[in-house]
C-alpha cells in the first residue's frame, strides 16, 4: 500500500530520491538518477549531502534540488514528474525491433583479416538468402510494433546478391500500403559492385549507403584485401558516384580500429575531412569472427583502444573549432544516452554496435537473430542468440522465446551486480552477446568486462569534458 | 607497511601473498563488504570468512606475482571503496520505498500518490 507523500518527507530537512553515484576522478564523485540528469561534486559534498548536512544555499543543493536529486518541502511537484520522466525514458521499450537485418548473402569479393561475419567465397551461391526465407522474414518484421521500420542489407558482400535486394525492398514498399509504417533502407556494403543499376534502383527506392573506409589509403589497403589491392580507390571512386546521383547525405563511412590503426586516429580522422563526411565512428574490434583468428590483426587491449578514443576526439574537436563540423558517433549516442529525455535504459536502438538488443537479423539460411553481433557469434558455433529458424518457428513464438526473454533481462542492468548502483548505469547498456563472447556468460562479471572498463573510461572522459572544457562542451552539446 | 586512510585499522602485513584484516560490522554493512569484495574481483580475491560477535575477518589474497607495494595500495583503495559502498546502503535504504513508488506510479494508470 502507498502512502502520503509525507510519509516519505524526511524530518532532516531534505528526503533523498533514488540516485547512484561513481568517482568521476581522484577529486569528483558524479551521482545520476533514472530520468536523465547528473550532478558532479567533490566527495566531502557527496558525503555532506546523503548525510543530510548539506547547507541549502550551496550551488550544489540547489543543482541536486533542480535536478530532483532531493526535495524538500518546497518540492511539490517533484514525485509527478520524477514519475513521468521516467515512464518517457522506459517507453521505449514499446518501440522494439525497429531495427530488421537482412544477411543476403555471405559472400564477399574483399578478405579482410579482421571480417567479424566469416566471409564466403564470391562463387558459393549455397550461402544466398532464398525468396522463401526473405518472404517469412518480411512477413515477420510486419507483425512488429514499430512504427519505423529499418531495413538494412548485410553481408557479405550484400550487392553481390542485388535481386533479392531488390525483391525485398519492392515487397517491403507493397506490403507497407497495408500497414503504413516509416520505412528505411539501408545497404551496408563495401561498393565494389556498385553499378549504374544498383544506384539509379536506390535512387528510385530512396536507399541509402554505408561503407567501410579505414583510413588514408596505405592503411585501408593493408586491412582490406581485394584483387588488385585497390579496395581504397575503389571506394573513394564509388563514393563520388554515389554522392553524385543519390546527394551528397546519402553515403556514410565505418572505420574498424585495428592493432596497426591504433597510432593514426589523426590520420583516419584527417582522411574523413579529405573525403568530405561530417560524421565518423571510432569503432573497437569486436571479438567475432575472423577477428578472432591469431593471424588476423594482433589484438589489442581496452586501454590501447580508450587512449585512441581520447586522442581522436581531442582531434575532432580541433577539427571543429577550426570549423569544419565533423561529429564521433560512438560519443553522440552517449550524449543522447545521457542528455535526451528520450533516452532507454534497457535497449539501445541507436547503436549499431549491440549496446543491446534492438534489432531482429534473419541470416542467410533463415535462422534469426537476436542481435547482428549474435550471428556473428553463431559463425563461430556459439548458437546462444540464435532465436529459432524462418521455416520452423512463427512470429509469436520467436518473440517469447526464453531465448529472448532471457537476453532482455540481461539488457536490464538494473538488477546486474556492480551496475545497479553505477553512477553510468543510464548511460550504458548491457551487450550480452560481447560477454556471451569475452566471458562465455550473457551476463558477465562486470570487474572483468572489457565493455565495462570501455564505457566506465569514455563515460568518465566525456563527462570530465562536459564538466571542465567550455568550448568542449559547446561542441558536444551540438551533437544531441 | 600501514596505509594512510585506514585509521581504524592496525597496520596490515603482507604475507604469502595475503593481507588479514578483520572488520567491524557495526561501522560496515555486510552488503557493503560483499559489493566491494565483488568489485575489486579482478585485483584480489576477498575471502570472508564467519561473523564472530560484531567482527568479520576478511583474507585478501593476490596474484602470484603482485608486489607488496601494490598489495597494499589495493587494499587502502578496497578501504575507500568500502566507505563509498556504505554510502550507497544509506541510500538504498532511504530510497528504496520511494522508487518502488515512483516505477509503479510511471506504469499506473491511476494516481498512487494521494495529495495532501
Ligand atoms: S569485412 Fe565486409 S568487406 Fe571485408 S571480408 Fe568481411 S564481409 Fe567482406
Ligand atoms: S557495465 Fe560497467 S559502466 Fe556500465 S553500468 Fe555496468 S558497471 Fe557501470
Amino acid at each position: 500500500m502507498f502512502h502520503d507523500r509525507a510519509r516519505y518527507q524526511s524530518s532532516r530537512g531534505y528526503q533523498l530520491a533514488p540516485l547512484r553515484f561513481s568517482r568521476l576522478d581522484d577529486a569528483r564523485y558524479i551521482a545520476t538518477n533514472d530520468v536523465g540528469e547528473y550532478v558532479v561534486m567533490p566527495r566531502e559534498e557527496l558525503v555532506e549531502f546523503i548525510s543530510h548536512s548539506l547547507p541549502a544555499n550551496r550551488p550544489t543543493y540547489k543543482a541536486l534540488k533542480s535536478r530532483h536529486f532531493l526535495f524538500d518541502e518546497h518540492s511539490r511537484v517533484a514525485l509527478e514528474l520524477l514519475a513521468l520522466k521516467y515512464r518517457t525514458r522506459a517507453e521505449q521499450l514499446a518501440n522494439f525491433t525497429g531495427l530488421h537485418i537482412f544477411v543476403v548473402t555471405l559472400r564477399c569479393d574483399h578478405s579482410c583479416a579482421y571480417c567479424q561475419v566469416s566471409r564466403q567465397a564470391e562463387g558459393r551461391l549455397e550461402f544466398d538468402m532464398s525468396q522463401e526465407h526473405a518472404d517469412r522474414a518480411l512477413d515477420f518484421m510486419f507483425r512488429g510494433p514499430s512504427p519505423t521500420l529499418k531495413v538494412e542489407f548485410q553481408g557479405g558482400e550484400p550487392l553481390l546478391h542485388f535481386e533479392r535486394i531488390r525483391y525485398i525492398v519492392e515487397r517491403a514498399k507493397a506490403l507497407n500500403q497495408v500497414h503504413g509504417r516509416d520505412l528505411q533502407f539501408v545497404i551496408a556494403s563495401n561498393l565494389s559492385r556498385l553499378t549504374t543499376e544498383v544506384l539509379d534502383f536506390c535512387r528510385e527506392h530512396g536507399v541509402l549507403l554505408s561503407t567501410s573506409l579505414d583510413g588514408p589509403e596505405d592503411l585501408h589497403n593493408a586491412q582490406r584485401p581485394v584483387r588488385g589491392g585497390d579496395s581504397h580507390q575503389r571506394t573513394l571512386d564509388a563514393i563520388r558516384r554515389a554522392r553524385q546521383a543519390l546527394g551528397p547525405d546519402a553515403i556514410s563511412a565505418l572505420m574498424t580500429t585495428t592493432q596497426a590503426s591504433l597510432g593514426r586516429v589523426e590520420d583516419i580522422i584527417d582522411e574523413y575531412v579529405r573525403q568530405g563526411f561530417h560524421s565518423i565512428f571510432l569503432r573497437n574490434l569486436s571479438p567475432y569472427g575472423f577477428a578472432v583468428r591469431p593471424r588476423a590483426s594482433r589484438p589489442y587491449d581496452v586501454e590501447a583502444w580508450v587512449e585512441f578514443y581520447k586522442r581522436g576526439l581531442a582531434h575532432i574537436l580541433r577539427i571543429n573549432e577550426q570549423g569544419y563540423p565533423l561529429q564521433e558517433e560512438f560519443t553522440a549516442i552517449l550524449m543522447q544516452k545521457i542528455f535526451s529525455p528520450r533516452g532507454s535504459n534497457y535497449v539501445d536502438l541507436q547503436s549499431p554496435a549491440g549496446l543491446g538488443i534492438g534489432a531482429l537479423v534473419y541470416n542467410y539460411d533463415g535462422a534469426v537473430y537476436a542481435s547482428d553481433e549474435g550471428r556473428m557469434l553463431a559463425e563461430m558455433g556459439d548458437f546462444s542468440f540464435r532465436l529459432g529458424h524462418l521455416s520452423r518457428d512463427s512470429y509469436e513464438s520467436i518473440m517469447t522465446s526464453e531465448t529472448l526473454l532471457a537476453h532482455l533481462s540481461d539488457t536490464m542492468p538494473e538488477g546486474v551486480p556492480m551496475c545497479s548502483d553505477c553512477a553510468f548505469l543510464p548511460c550504458c547498456g548491457a551487450d550480452p552477446v560481447f560477454h556471451q563472447a569475452t566471458l562465455k556468460d550473457a551476463v558477465g562479471h562486470k570487474a572483468f568486462s572489457a565493455f565495462c572498463k570501455k564505457q566506465m573510461s569514455v563515460l568518465r572522459h566525456l563527462i570530465g569534458l562536459l564538466e571542465d572544457d567550455a568550448r568542449a562542451r559547446d561542441i558536444l552539446m551540438g551533437w544531441r | 607497511m600501514t596505509t594512510k586512510d585506514t585509521q581504524t585499522q592496525p597496520p596490515f602485513i603482507f604475507r604469502d601473498g595475503a593481507v588479514q584484516a578483520v572488520l567491524d560490522l557495526r561501522v560496515y554493512r555486510l552488503a557493503a563488504i560483499q559489493k566491494s569484495a565483488y568489485r575489486f574481483a579482478e585485483r584480489c580475491t576477498a575471502v570472508l570468512g564467519s561473523p564472530d560477535a560484531d567482527r568479520i575477518p576478511v583474507r585478501f589474497a593476490f596474484p602470484p606475482a603482485i608486489t607488496e607495494q601494490d598489495a597494499l595500495e589495493t587494499v587502502r583503495l578496497f578501504f575507500q571503496e568500502l566507505l563509498d559502498q556504505e554510502l550507497r546502503e544509506q541510500v538504498g535504504d532511504e530510497t528504496r520505498a520511494l522508487r518502488a513508488l515512483i516505477v509503479a506510479q510511471a506504469f499506473s494508470r491511476t494516481d498512487l500518490i494521494r495529495q495532501d
